[in-house]
Order: C-alpha cells, then sequence, then structure tokens
C-alpha cells in the first residue's frame, strides 16, 4: 500500500479534487455507465415530477399548464383542513400503517429465520416459492378471494352454518376490516419481504457457525446469538423505510376490500385523495396539496426514525 | 481480441438498458406522432376514395369515447355498423370507457389534451364551466344550429343548452335529450323510482298488487315472503334485492325528497336555501332503511354489491321479491327477456311494476331536466371531422335515422303493416341487440324517446312505462314534494359546492350500518359535514340577495 507521505502534496489541494474525481470515475467507467440508466430513471420518474407539488400552492388551469396557473398561497390548505374527512384520514392512515408496523414488520423476519432452518433444499424451495407466490397476485384478485372465503355465503360462514353457529359478518364490521387488512397484507406480502433478510442471511460469514458448533451451541441459539446480529442492519434500514411510509397505506387493498359498512374504518389518506381527485369535481391543486402534506410527514417519520436508529447505536439510512 | 472485450457482456447489458430507458422516454413524452386515443393528427385522416355518394370524398378516421362496450373485437364489421360507416365514408377509432371510470377517465383525458374527437360526457356543471374557460372544449361554430336543424331541434329540448349558451357565450357542450318527440308526461319527472315485484309470489302470500305502494307496504310484502317462502328459495331469498343506490332511490327519495346529490340544496319556504340529508324527512328514510335491513328484509350484504347484482337476483337468480326497475319500457324488456332466458319465465306473468309513495303517502322525486349526459369534442378535431360528425347526429336523429337505430333495415328488420304501424319483423326472442350489438352511432338522442313507441318494446310494458310517467306527473302535482330542478343550483359553480359534493348512498348506508342510536349518529353526522356545507348555503343565499 501506497504511503500517505507518498501521495502528491497537490492531490490535497481542492482544485485538483476535481481532476481526482474525474479520474476515478474515467479509471471506474464502466461502473459508473451502469449508474446511468438509475440516475436517468430517477431524474425523470422522481426528481421531475416533484416541480408538480408547486400546483399544491396554485389554482391549475389545464391550458396554461403547472407553470403557467396562478399562485393562490396557501389557499388549497385552508380548504384541505376545512374537511373533517381530511383530518380524519390521517388519523386513521396512522393507526392503520402503527399497527401493521408493529404487527406485520417481524413476519418477514421469522419466515426467513425459519426458511434458513430448513435443511432440505428442495424443500426449502418449494415453501419459499410458496409464500412468495401471493406477491404476484394483484389486489382485485386477493380481494376477490377474501369476499368468496368471508363473505355472507362464502366458505367460512358456510361451514359455520353447517356447524349450527351463526354466520359473522366480517366484510361488513368495521372492527374486523383492520384485521382483515393486516392478514390479507401479510399473507401476501411476508415470503416477497422474506427474499432481502434470507440475502442478508446467505451473507453471513459461515465460520461463525462451524465455531458455534463447535463450542456446542444449539441451533437456537446459534440463530439468536449469530443470524439475528448479522441481519440487524437489514432489519433496521427495513424499518426505517416502513416509518418512512407511515403516511402512505396500500390503496389498492383498501380500496378493493372497503364497501359502505367500513366506510368509517377505510377511508385513508390514499382513499380520500382518489375520491377528492376523481369522483368530486376535478381539482388537481387540492389533491396536490393533500399529497404534499402526506410526504412532508412522510419525509419527517423517516429521518426521526432514522436518527433514532443511529441514537440507539445501529445503522441509519444516511450515513 | 478487441472485439469480444468491446462486446463483452457488461457492455451489452450496458448498452441494452440505456436503449430501453431512451424507448421509455421516448414513449412517454408527448410526441406528434402518438395520436393515442386523441386519434385526432390530420395524418390519421385516410384519404382513400371510400364512399362518396352521399358527397364524402375523403375517408376520415374519427376517435370516438363511449360507454357501450363493444360486444366482440370484429363487431365494428357488421351490417348495420358498416352501413354508417359506408354512409358517412369514416372509420371509428373506438375507445370505450368503463361505466364506472366513466368520469375520471374523462377528466383525465380532457386535462391532459388527449380527448378524442367526440366523446360522450357525462355532465358536471363545474368542470364544464371550467373546461370551457379554459379552452379545454371545441366551440360550435355560431351557425351550427341552421346547418344542423335536427340536433338544433332536439338540444333546444334540453333547456341546459342555452342556459349555457347565456353563461358561456357560445355552445360548446351538447346535452343530450332524454326526450324529443315523445315525451311521455308533463311535468316531467325522472325515470328512478319504479320496482318490480314478483307477482306470482304476491299472489301466493295474499299481497294486493297495485300502481303505488307506500315503502311501509313494501316492506309488509317482504315480511310475507320471509314467513312464506311462496317461492321455495329457502335461506337464499331476499325479500328486498336493493343495492346501496337502490335504496337511496325507492326507500330515502320515496321519504325525502331532498335527499340526493341531485337536490340537496334547495330553496325552503323561507325563501333561503337548506340542506336536504339535515332535514327531518331525512332521518325518518334512514329509521326506515335501517328497519329494513335490520329485519332482513335487505340482503345481509347489500352494501357489498356492485352495480346489476341486486337486479341479477330478481331476474337471473329468481330469489328476489322486489327489485328496482327504473321506468324505462326498455329496462322492462330487459328484465323480460332475461328471465325468460334463465329462468323460463313469462315476466309478464310473474312481474308486476309500480311506483313508491313515501310513508305520508305522498310522491317524491326529482323533477327531470330532460337531459342526460352529453356529447363533447376535442378543440383540436379538425373541421371536416367535426362537420362529419355532426352530419351524422343530424341524420341519426331523423325519423329515417331513429328507425335505423332502433328497429334496423326496413324490409328486412321491421316495416309498416296496413295501419301503418311499425311491425318487427325480428324471429321470436331475438332482439335487435343481438342482431346488431353494440349500436352506438346514436350518439346524440337518447333510446328513452323512441322506447315509449319501440315495437320492439311488448306494447304492455310500454303503456305501463307511460303509465308511471303519468302517474307520477300526477301525484307530485296533487300533493306531492316533486324536487324541482333549480337552475341557480345546478349552474352555480364554486370551490366549497365542489368539495360539498356526498356520495350520499354510501353516506346513509354507512350511517344505518353503524352501532348505537340512529338519530344521535344522522346528528353528528350533520354536524361533521356542516364545515363544508355551510360555505356553499352561506354563497348561495348571498348568490339571491
Amino acid at each position: 500500500m501506497k504511503p500517505a507521505a507518498a501521495v502528491p502534496q497537490n492531490s490535497r489541494t481542492g482544485g485538483n479534487k476535481l481532476g481526482t474525481y474525474f479520474r476515478q470515475i474515467w479509471k471506474h467507467r464502466m461502473t459508473y455507465t451502469l449508474l446511468i440508466p438509475g440516475l436517468v430513471w430517477l431524474v425523470l420518474f422522481a426528481y421531475m415530477p416533484m416541480g408538480g407539488l408547486s400546483l399544491a400552492f396554485k389554482d391549475f388551469k389545464a391550458n396554461l399548464g403547472i407553470w403557467g396557473s396562478p399562485w393562490v398561497g396557501w389557499e388549497n390548505f385552508e380548504y384541505v383542513f376545512r374537511d373533517p374527512a381530511f383530518i380524519d384520514a390521517v388519523w386513521k392512515t396512522l393507526a392503520i400503517n402503527v399497527t401493521k408496523l408493529i404487527i406485520q414488520f417481524p413476519f418477514p423476519i421469522m419466515l426467513a429465520l425459519l426458511l434458513n432452518e430448513l435443511r432440505m433444499s428442495r424443500y426449502k424451495k418449494v415453501m419459499q416459492t410458496v409464500f412468495t407466490f401471493p406477491h404476484f397476485l394483484s389486489w382485485i384478485v386477493v380481494s376477490g378471494i377474501v369476499i368468496n372465503v368471508l363473505s355472507h355465503d362464502g366458505l367460512i360462514n358456510s361451514a359455520l352454518t353447517l356447524f349450527g353457529a351463526q354466520p359473522i359478518n366480517f366484510m361488513g364490521s368495521e372492527k374486523l376490516f383492520v384485521p382483515m387488512v393486516i392478514v390479507t397484507d401479510i399473507w401476501k406480502s411476508a415470503g416477497w419481504g422474506a427474499i432481502i433478510y434470507l440475502a442478508a442471511i446467505s451473507g453471513i460469514d459461515m465460520d461463525q457457525y462451524e465455531s458455534a458448533q463447535i463450542d456446542g451451541a444449539t441451533r437456537l441459539q446459534q440463530l439468536f446469538r449469530i443470524t439475528l446480529p448479522n441481519i440487524l442492519p437489514t432489519i433496521t434500514v427495513m424499518f426505517i423505510l416502513s416509518v418512512g411510509g407511515l403516511m402512505s397505506s396500500g390503496f389498492d387493498q383498501i380500496f378493493n376490500l372497503m364497501n359502505a359498512a367500513t366506510k368509517n374504518a377505510a377511508e385513508v389518506l390514499d382513499v380520500y385523495i382518489y375520491r377528492i381527485t376523481f369522483q368530486s369535481a376535478t381539482d388537481f391543486s387540492f389533491s396536490s396539496a393533500v399529497s404534499l402534506f402526506r410526504s412532508i410527514i412522510n419525509m419527517a417519520l423517516l429521518l426521526i426514525a432514522d436518527r433514532a436508529a443511529k441514537w440507539m447505536g445501529g445503522d441509519g439510512l444516511f450515513r | 481480441m478487441k472485439a469480444t472485450q468491446w462486446l463483452s457482456i457488461r457492455r451489452i447489458m450496458v448498452l441494452s438498458l440505456c436503449i430501453v430507458l431512451m424507448a421509455v422516454t421516448a414513449a412517454c413524452s408527448k410526441g406528434e406522432g402518438n395520436s393515442g386515443n386523441g386519434g385526432n393528427a390530420q395524418g390519421s385522416n385516410a384519404s382513400s376514395g371510400g364512399n362518396a355518394k352521399d358527397g364524402y370524398d375523403k375517408k376520415l378516421k374519427i376517435s370516438l369515447a363511449s360507454t357501450i362496450k363493444l360486444e366482440k373485437p370484429d363487431v365494428l364489421d357488421n351490417e348495420f355498423h358498416k352501413y354508417w360507416s359506408d354512409k358517412f365514408n369514416l372509420e371509428w377509432d373506438y375507445n370505450y370507457v368503463e361505466w364506472d371510470s366513466w368520469p375520471e377517465k374523462l377528466r383525465l383525458w380532457i386535462n391532459s389534451g388527449d380527448l378524442p374527437d367526440v366523446a360522450s360526457w357525462n355532465y358536471v356543471h363545474g368542470d364544464a364551466i371550467n373546461y370551457i374557460e379554459q379552452g379545454l372544449l371545441y366551440k360550435l361554430p355560431d351557425d351550427w344550429k341552421e346547418r344542423w336543424p335536427n340536433v338544433a331541434a332536439a338540444y333546444k329540448q334540453t333547456g341546459l343548452g342555452e342556459k349555457l349558451e347565456e353563461l358561456t357565450g357560445g355552445t360548446y357542450v351538447l346535452p343530450k335529450p332524454v326526450y324529443f318527440e315523445n315525451k311521455p308526461a308533463d311535468p316531467l319527472l325522472n325515470q328512478i323510482g319504479v320496482i318490480g315485484l314478483r307477482k306470482d309470489w304476491a299472489k301466493a302470500v295474499g299481497f294486493e298488487l297495485k300502481d303505488a305502494y307506500t315503502v311501509g307496504e313494501l316492506m309488509e310484502y317482504a315480511r310475507l315472503l320471509k314467513e312464506k317462502d311462496p317461492g321455495k328459495v329457502g335461506n337464499k331469498l331476499v325479500p328486498i334485492s336493493f343495492d346501496i343506490n337502490d335504496s337511496l332511490t325507492n326507500i330515502i327519495m320515496a321519504n325525502s325528497a331532498h335527499s340526493r346529490v341531485e337536490s340537496a340544496f334547495y330553496k325552503g319556504a323561507d325563501g333561503k336555501y337548506q340542506w336536504g340529508p339535515a332535514n327531518e324527512e331525512t332521518l325518518n328514510a334512514l329509521k326506515q332503511y335501517q328497519a329494513a335491513y335490520k329485519e332482513g328484509l335487505l340482503s345481509p350484504e347489500f352494501y357489498t354489491w356492485k352495480s346489476q347484482e341486486a337486479s341479477q337476483k330478481f331476474s337471473i337468480n329468481g330469489v328476489a321479491g322486489i327489485t328496482s326497475i327504473g321506468g324505462l319500457a326498455s329496462y322492462r324488456q330487459d328484465i323480460d327477456t332475461r328471465m325468460r332466458e334463465n329462468l323460463g319465465l313469462d315476466s309478464s306473468e310473474v312481474v308486476h311494476t309500480a311506483i313508491v309513495l313515501g310513508d305520508d303517502g305522498k310522491y317524491r322525486n326529482l323533477e327531470q331536466a330532460n337531459f342526460w349526459s352529453s356529447i363533447i369534442f376535442s378543440p383540436n378535431i379538425s373541421k371536416e371531422k367535426f362537420e362529419r360528425v355532426m352530419d351524422l347526429m343530424d341524420y341519426s336523429i331523423s325519423q329515417e335515422g331513429q328507425l335505423l337505430l332502433n328497429m334496423g333495415f326496413e324490409g328486412k328488420d321491421w316495416k309498416y303493416d296496413e295501419n301503418k304501424e311499425l311491425v318487427s319483423l325480428l324471429p321470436e326472442g331475438t332482439t335487435l341487440e343481438k342482431k346488431y350489438p353494440s349500436r352506438f352511432e346514436g350518439l346524440y338522442l337518447l333510446g328513452d324517446d323512441f322506447s315509449v313507441v319501440n315495437p320492439a318494446i311488448k306494447k304492455e310494458f310500454r303503456e305501463r312505462a307511460v303509465k308511471h310517467y303519468q302517474d307520477k306527473a300526477k301525484l307530485s302535482t296533487e300533493g306531492g314534494a316533486m324536487a324541482e330542478y333549480d337552475w341557480d343550483v345546478q349552474l352555480y359553480d364554486s370551490k366549497a359546492k365542489n368539495q360539498a359534493g356526498f356520495d350520499y348512498a354510501t353516506e346513509y348506508t354507512n350511517l344505518i350500518l353503524q352501532e348505537g342510536d340512529l338519530e344521535a349518529n344522522w346528528k353528528a353526522w350533520v354536524n361533521s359535514k356542516m364545515s363544508l356545507v355551510q360555505p356553499v348555503l352561506d354563497e348561495l343565499n348571498s348568490l339571491k340577495k
């Protein structure tokens, strides 16, 4: 390795720093070329549309476009906060997502740990396929299945009636709506979510397990002392990302499962935005104001979770 | 060696990714060459010879958005559609719009400049004014009424067209007339609010057949069905097969004329505007709605039903005692066809139709503005395409056009008898819709008008439909409570009014399904809405000063 003293003095000056960067980039040009599509995608589809957020402060006129529409200051936000349904939607979104985070977040981790413990590789693959498959079904299909299973004359109620029990009103119960959302989401996404943890597990140095086995550690001890601590950084990152999405709930899922009876439990922010954008008279400025509000809260939650993770000695998202 | 290096897998992958990304970017950009749904590029004007017998030398490709589904992809090749295409020397770029996504799809198309050349649009006044102000709709030439007199005559019947002209200084929207030459009654009330009940079951349980029933009487009939099950359908029986929208029409509106979105804001006896859902009448209606549900007269999960599901229980499954049909003879004919095909029943023998009264015996419904939905044109439509569509619409409203649209070809599908009465030549059990599916060419005048005289619909159904219209007119003027069509409210547009448009069918259903005391829940609901409702009331009241 080249000693620090051997590094030319001018390479430490600001003027040449840039040159060094460019030389480094040129040296690794193939790697950087691979980055280009991702960067272009990010700029085109993530950063450029952010300009549209200015609509939240404008009275949008399609003929004038986003940039030409007149500014109206905070007027759209005044209308947003005047609507009690909006405040309700914010609390409902938070309530559903916090519950989801507490109950649902551990499932992919547990599934990954359990799958990792399987010793027959063929069986492991079959199980992984079985658990991952629901991810590829759309929520329209899943909600169709749910309705067929849980409706008044569905599978479960038919079985209950057969045994002389009273049918349960699953689809029309506000109390059962959130559990139904969580259970169906776990069923659909746990297998897919487990993939990232399985990848993290596969990166653990096998020597650790061998040493533990020599020292007489049981499988359970290996799991808690080796596997879990090793995948903790991944768990932390996934948790921070989940916290950053607390104000967004799966629109497809909730929209397809809700009905007039469960409206009060189900009108989360995404459903509210859909309703005011497409079901009432068009007001893209109004819905942009709601979306912007949601994004700011999401961003704030993400940053708080990141700080909290670092404060507790873990790895954050931003280093 | 160098060539191999250059063509390494990594380089090929990078290159492919870049090409794919460029292709995606190009596809997303608004290219001139991308006709998309708009289809209004001049380049799409096919200039083949075509049929020039009507003076149309140039074949035009015209994009159209409509809610009529094309039954099969090749349906446009059938004799009926070809006749229209040949006559007007055009080729359709047809865009089917799903009923459920109709409003949002049109909103997106209009706002993004992707509106097809001509589109059927479910008129929303606030949106219309916005679109017109922004130049998003085509302005018809000032002399259009002289050039297309049939369209102009039908347009005049709508009322809305001329009111809009006063507001906007031109014609941008062509509201579709419901009735033109066959208006069944005066005043005209909305066709909604006609139910069908099983006549054979009513006889079996000793329930009297009448032309009008109160909601309470219908519930009594439903109780009898539940008790005696005359159809022997067991636990599949749905005594009253209403979905949430049917319930709004036939239970809530029957008891409270201002409970619907169309009539929620109305002028009270003191001359001040009020909000109908906060009335005691609405509360009473809700109590009856809740009673019907709690007694098991409605399906336990009626609130999950999609459109048509309620009607299917009656006409396809044969397990329902009462359904909402609506007042058009064509709807009654549809029930007849479905029952014959699915249950092997002659509906004339087993179905009785009636109108629904409030429990105080008063009749309530909405005064019918003589229009429903509208025709709009893309602001980018070429002059010759616009004129071609107008020619087609003008012809479709003529007597010849109406006969063709509703009866098919003379001599083949229908004829005049010795009394100059129309006689259908279609074989028994065949309908025009089956023979020539998806007849969307009747772009302007709605089918309701011809359905009054259409011999393809059984005479008894037509006569019964007219009788219901006449009964509605009589009852609403003799002590009824018709919700008048208030042009001031309907043509008023503001942000507050747009924000106070609620989905009342869902709101009411949610209220009756909630736990606890209905009246307390209703009061809380009314209070929760007042922050949005009061600004509208204030605006409307200040408007009249």
